[in-house]
């Protein structure tokens, strides 16, 4: 083919001045039960980010955070996270190891690729190859993604309600989101 | 007995499960596929007010939201009686094609290139989006990206929303588009049809150039002969936004035309006991079993079935293709399932080309894109190709336009039967006389399905990932003697 010229991956983003640097993807179905666990604690975690009436919440410029709400993996989950510093990913997760509303936090480098979840797609791409796809065309994608994820049983009715273990979770899970934006806010102001 | 289980299936959106039983001499007696399905759809959209499903149903699955979407405005028109301006049924097409555009592109450089770029036999680890970039170079990475970035933009344009979009309501849209959005749409389009071609010569360079690919592609080991599935419009070109199903028998021979409201004189499901999600079949054929034939009721609905159920295609690039896909493989019908591939690719280039027509067309920045609905609501269908399958939607409402009754025949649905005959009949071809199950034998029986882009997502619970592939081999007894993982810590 011979005309259209490619222009960068994620140009967009990174000529805009007033990104934010942390961005929180909730992650999952809103209307699958257990599954929308996800977006219910990142709803949890803006509530608390925007009724602070200071500048600085626990260190957090909250100014500096973006919260969307996605349904997605693979590919499209990387193409939301270009021209981002940091990225907190909350999801829904079962690894069968822990009681249902148990919440678990670690890296995405530290996940096998076959997890199940919202992370990676069987449609396109798993999320660390979309990434490794993004950093090869010359996105700036962040370094580290961290993840905050819920305990729950594989959801197959439709509901917009949660079950009780996993509602119960919501704040503490929301508080270890607000862990992490601590631990990686500092990092950043170092940067 | 011997039986060795998939489980489950990589690369395939939703949980997938396939049992494959070895009789004493180690030939396969029977496959079975098996799906979870999600629960309570129905239940969950009664009681809400009709207008409300376009934004509902797009969140069945994270996959097809804008198929979802599209279907039930459209179902929402006709609870309504309401028939949308001109313009606002372009609009809604517009959006649909730059949807497509991305999904197809996706599906083909992520899911399905990597078999034949990689080649079947290629490693695991080799076989995804990554190793085609190492293959052909850094540049298709971008332009899949691109393709992808401006088929959303499109969406966003249209849809207000890049993935789930929320403008299309009963009579039309919420808002039109202006000038300069216009032309962006059509420059994006522009581009889109070089893109295309592009990869349509990819595909020519490396699987039609390879002998050993065409081989497998015209081979009978991925080849059914069933009834084909596809919407048309009124001079039986290809649609995906509107028109009547056209079901052409397995010699070519057209079966009949049906409109949306008429879907259940043409489909019936068939129950199974050893699985929860039902079979569509064709009624005034008859379910005779999971077999080929003029005389058995089985259909499919994928790029390759809309291609044999139209008598060509809108657009004139992709008539081109159309023509030499035909001329190629010896012929209408063409049967053989991997050929879908190459067919989903030119459906990417009428995409392109259908983006840009409606782009240009005088009426799309009119701002007569709604016709406010005045009769009182009751009842109503519609259909559209998703690009995994003909996607139907049902509603029954009060006068108050609240549901009271919902029904879905989803786009894989209608592929289970198919799949699970393809896959039946690649695994008795590769797996012969106790021979030892290999890693690419078994990526060969996934092939089967691949082709047929199957997503589970709407039609069973959604747990994307790139899932193990566990392969426990058993003997007459039921003890595992091996077991073969992929993608398994």
């Amino acid at each position: 083919m011979s005309s259209p010229t490619f222009p960068q991956v994620g140009q967009d983003a990174e000529s805009d001045p007033v990104q934010p640097g942390i961005l929180i993807i909730g992650l999952g179905n809103p209307i699958l039960g257990d599954d929308g666990v996800g977006w219910k604690v990142a709803a949890q975690v803006e509530r608390q980010l925007r009724a602070s009436n200071h500048d600085a919440i626990r260190g957090i410029d909250h100014e500096a955070v973006q919260v969307e709400y996605l349904s997605l993996g693979g590919l499209s989950l990387m193409e939301n996270m270009i021209g981002f510093d940091k990225v907190v990913l909350i999801d829904s997760i079962t690894t069968g190891n822990h009681p249902r509303g148990s919440i678990l936090r670690f890296n995405l480098e530290d996940l096998p690729r076959n997890v199940y979840g919202h992370l990676s797609s069987a449609h396109d791409a798993s999320l660390q190859n979309a990434l490794a796809v993004g950093r090869g065309l010359g996105a700036k994608l962040p370094e580290q993604t961290r993840i905050v994820a819920v305990e729950i049983q594989p959801t197959y009715d439709f509901s917009e309600d949660l079950s009780s273990e996993v509602a119960a979770a919501i704040p503490a899970a929301a508080e270890a989101v607000f862990e992490v934006l601590e631990e990686i806010s500092s990092t950043l102001s170092e940067g | 007995m011997q039986k060795i289980s998939i489980d489950p299936i990589t690369r395939l959106e939703g949980h997938g499960k396939i049992d494959i039983f070895l009789d004493a001499d180690g030939n396969v007696a029977n496959t079975y596929f098996q799906i979870p399905e999600l629960r309570g759809f129905e239940r969950f959209c009664v009681g809400r007010p009709v207008e409300e499903m376009p934004l509902l149903t797009n969140r069945i699955c994270g996959v097809c939201p804008e198929a979802h979407h599209m279907a039930a405005a459209k179902a929402a028109d006709a609870v309504y009686k309401v028939d949308p301006p001109p313009t606002a049924k372009k609009l809604r097409e517009l959006l649909y094609s730059g949807f497509y555009f991305t999904d197809h592109t996706t599906h083909f450089y992520a899911l399905a290139g990597p078999d034949f770029v990689m080649g079947p036999d290629a490693p695991i680890a080799q076989r995804n989006i990554l190793g085609i970039i190492h293959k052909v170079g850094l540049e298709i990475g971008g332009k899949v990206i691109q393709a992808r970035k401006y088929g959303h933009r499109i969406v966003e344009i249209i849809g207000g929303r890049k993935i789930h979009p929320c403008t299309s309501i009963p009579g039309g849209l919420t808002k039109g588009i202006t000038e300069e959005e216009r032309h962006e749409i059509e420059e994006m389009g522009r581009w889109g049809i070089e893109f295309a071609q592009f990869s349509l010569q990819l595909f020519n360079d490396i699987v039609l150039g390879n002998k050993e690919y065409v081989d497998l592609i015209l081979g009978d080991i991925y080849t059914h002969r069933t009834y084909s599935m596809g919407l048309v419009d009124d001079q039986n070109r290809v649609n995906f936004y509107d028109g009547k199903v056209s079901v052409v028998d397995p010699e070519g021979k057209r079966l009949g035309k049906y409109a949306p409201s008429e879907y259940t004189d043409w489909i019936a499901e068939r129950v199974e006991p050893w699985t929860y999600l039902k079979f569509p079949y064709l009624k005034k054929v008859g379910w005779k079993g999971f077999v080929d034939g003029v005389d058995s009721g089985v259909y499919f609905a994928t790029p390759l079935s809309r291609l044999n159920a139209a008598d060509s295609m809108a657009t004139p690039l992709a008539q081109e293709q159309y023509e030499k896909f035909y001329e190629t493989l010896g012929g209408k019908p063409v049967h053989q399932r991997l050929a879908t591939h190459w067919a989903r690719l030119i459906e990417v280039l009428y995409a392109a080309e259908r983006i840009v027509e409606l782009a240009t067309d005088p009426e799309i920045t009119s701002p007569d894109f709604r016709r406010v609905p005045t009769e009182i609501p009751t009842e109503g269908v519609a259909i559209v190709e998703a690009p995994r399958g003909t996607l139907t939607h049902h509603y029954k409402t009060d006068q108050r336009g609240i549901l009271t009754e919902v029904n879905l025949i989803v786009g894989t649905t209608n592929n289970y039967a198919p799949i699970s005959m393809s896959i039946k009949k690649a695994a008795q071809s590769l797996i012969k006389n106790g021979a030892v199950i290999t890693e690419p034998m078994l990526n060969m029986v996934e092939m089967a399905f691949r082709a047929y882009d199957p997503c589970f997502g709407c039609a069973a619970h959604s747990l994307p990932g790139q899932m193990p592939l566990k392969v426990t081999i058993r003997d007459v007894n039921g003890e595992p003697v091996e077991v073969l993982k992929q993608h398994c810590e």
